[in-house]
């Protein structure tokens, strides 16, 4: 026993030393002025704005931290930064127009191809498509499951959340849910997961043993658009942005009573979570900010310019 | 315990396996042009359904008949009409489809609205619903020359772009009013057959009317009102562009603004 308690403590701190010091950086996508806007997130400040190609939208970070991902759906590739550095990296393929994509623990992109009702596998480390999956039409939100075993995909215009096994590729359940699927996001403890529906105005959890729909939850809050889903480290509390709403909506993730609400900036898209829980930042694609979201008060503390249709964003802490 | 478990676990994923492999069919009839807009939209929206179908066990099928072989038919599960008014007026009067979803493709006659046949769905907007957005227009664009559609190939907003460039891709042309209609008609028909899970035409007649939220791809989940018009946004489009989206702005009755609201 101690032996494997020691193994197992080496194998961590082997691992840890791979991972690279956090810069702190917040990365934002602008779709409209075809940038990502790069904020020192201690200070709220634009550090620089990057130009990596066009129309660049699903955002994310290696393993290691070391590099970062942008979906460039106008040039049908994934373009990479240097996090650290900020050096550009080049561009690696990523099929047709490539909306989204979750970063499996193996370094692997999952890639969500909206025009090509279709889920690509990239491996960054060869640049090659290794797995292309059938899904429904306007595939748009990916999400890997915390073990990696199953991949996530909703289907916009056919109403689905595809699941998908991650040792064969296979599509291995496909579960109905209200009109226009967007976001995903699993619980740490990988026992749940969640989606959001624009049009049906509509959360619901889905068990990832059984992948039936355990509840649901219609947004009651006036011009609620559900899109992007992030939740708290303790899997207790749910952040949901709205879209033109204009607000995060702050739901407790097993009951999915709306606990609060928080003011963001106008059509809220994309979000990220500081990994402490303590910071929510937002995408706010017609107000061209990122707001800054204490998550102890609910209340939006900070509002950060950055380039034209910000819409997704990935903090390094 | 365990192994109990475990061939519990097998013989539930053996049952879901063959319920996937047992296919439901789905007939749909269809009296109208088999070229042009209106059908080319309604291959679009078979070959969306039936993606969706692969996923979940169905299979879509589409028979064109004549207005003579539809009335000479038993039963249906839907039918689908791009006809003229009293044609359409004569299928949805006709007891024996009573109870099944008679949609009215293409046809923008006032009078299939105030009719209220509760197994009659307009699709189209209705010529009133037209004026009634031309109205609300002209009254703060007095001089305007626009006119009314139900879609246009440059909408982009609610995911309309990206209808418009799988239609186009499909077809070779632009997606118009009764391209979207037919595209419409067979995919609410999907929308209803997979949240049912029921070919019964009753069944899926009281679904549409009351309990769908259709994703149009032109905005908020649509609803039917009673009269059986699809509630939607419109366009006003001034030399082939797109001015503005009725009912415009600040409105009072947002959607049923436009058209008749209702048969009470």
């Amino acid at each position: 026993m101690k032996l494997k308690q020691l193994i197992l403590s080496t194998l961590v701190l082997v691992s840890a030393s791979a991972w690279a010091d956090p810069t702190y950086r917040l990365f934002v996508t602008n779709e409209k002025s075809n940038s990502v806007s790069v904020i020192d997130s201690r200070t709220g400040t634009l550090e620089t704005t990057l130009k990596l190609g066009e129309r660049p939208r699903g955002i994310g970070l290696s393993p290691d931290h070391k590099t970062l991902y942008v979906a460039l759906s106008g040039d049908d590739a994934i373009g990479m930064v240097d996090v650290a550095t900020l050096e550009i990296l080049g561009k690696l393929k990523a099929g047709q127009d490539p909306e989204t994509f979750a970063v499996h623990p193996n370094g692997n992109l999952y890639l969500s191809n909206e025009d090509d009702a279709k889920a690509s596998v990239l491996n960054p480390a060869t640049n090659e498509i290794i797995e292309e999956i059938r899904v429904g039409l306007e595939p748009e939100g990916v999400a890997v499951s915390p073990d990696g075993s199953i991949v996530l995909v909703t289907s916009e215009s056919t109403n689905m959340v595809h699941v998908i096994d991650t040792a064969a590729h296979k599509v291995v359940a496909n579960i109905l849910v209200a009109a226009r699927p967007r976001g995903l996001a699993f619980s740490h403890d990988g026992s749940r997961a969640y989606v959001s529906s624009e049009i049906g105005n509509e959360i619901a959890i889905i068990d990832t043993k059984t992948y039936a729909i355990t509840k649901t939850a219609s947004v009651d809050v006036p011009r609620s658009k559900p899109m992007a889903i992030k939740i708290s480290p303790d899997d207790k509390t749910l952040y949901l942005t709205t879209g033109r709403a204009a607000k995060v909506v702050i739901m407790d993730a097993i009951t999915l009573d709306i606990k609060s609400t928080a003011d963001v900036g106008n059509r809220v898209w994309g979000a990220a979570l500081s990994r402490d829980g303590s910071t929510l930042y937002t995408a706010n694609g017609v107000s061209n900010t990122v707001s800054v979201v204490d998550t102890a008060t609910s209340k939006s503390v900070m509002e950060i310019k950055v380039g034209e249709g910000p819409w997704g964003l990935v903090l390094d802490d | 315990m365990r192994v109990f478990k475990k061939w519990l676990f097998v013989l539930l994923i053996g049952l879901s396996q063959s319920a996937m492999a047992q296919v439901q069919d789905v007939s749909l009839h269809y009296v109208g042009p088999t070229d042009g807009s209106v059908w080319q939209g309604l291959q679009q929206g078979l070959d969306e359904a039936n993606i969706q179908g692969e996923f979940l066990g169905q299979k879509y099928t589409l028979h064109v008949v004549s207005m003579d072989e539809l009335m000479d038919l038993d039963d249906a599960t839907a039918i689908l009409l791009a006809t003229d008014e009293q044609h359409i007026l004569a299928v949805a009067k006709s007891e024996k489809f009573a109870n099944v979803a008679v949609f009215n493709l293409i046809s923008d006659s006032d009078a299939l609205r105030s009719a209220c046949l509760t197994n009659l769905l307009s699709i189209t907007a209705s010529n009133k619903m037209k004026q009634d957005a031309l109205a609300q227009w002209l009254a703060k664009n007095p001089e305007s020359k626009a006119h009314v559609q139900g879609w246009h190939e440059d909408f982009v907003k609610f995911a309309a772009s990206q209808l418009n460039s799988r239609f186009k891709k499909s077809h070779g042309v632009a997606m118009d009013d009764d391209a979207w209609s037919g595209w419409a008609a067979v995919k609410l028909l999907s929308d209803t057959v997979a949240r049912t899970q029921s070919t019964d035409a009753a069944v899926m007649l009281n679904f549409l009317k009351n309990k769908i939220a259709f994703d149009g791809q032109k905005g908020a989940g649509a609803t039917f009102r009673d009269t059986g018009q699809l509630r939607q946004l419109v366009l006003l489009v001034e030399d082939n562009k797109i001015v503005a989206e009725a009912p415009l702005r600040g409105v009072k009755g947002g959607l049923d603004s436009l058209g008749l609201k209702s048969c009470k």
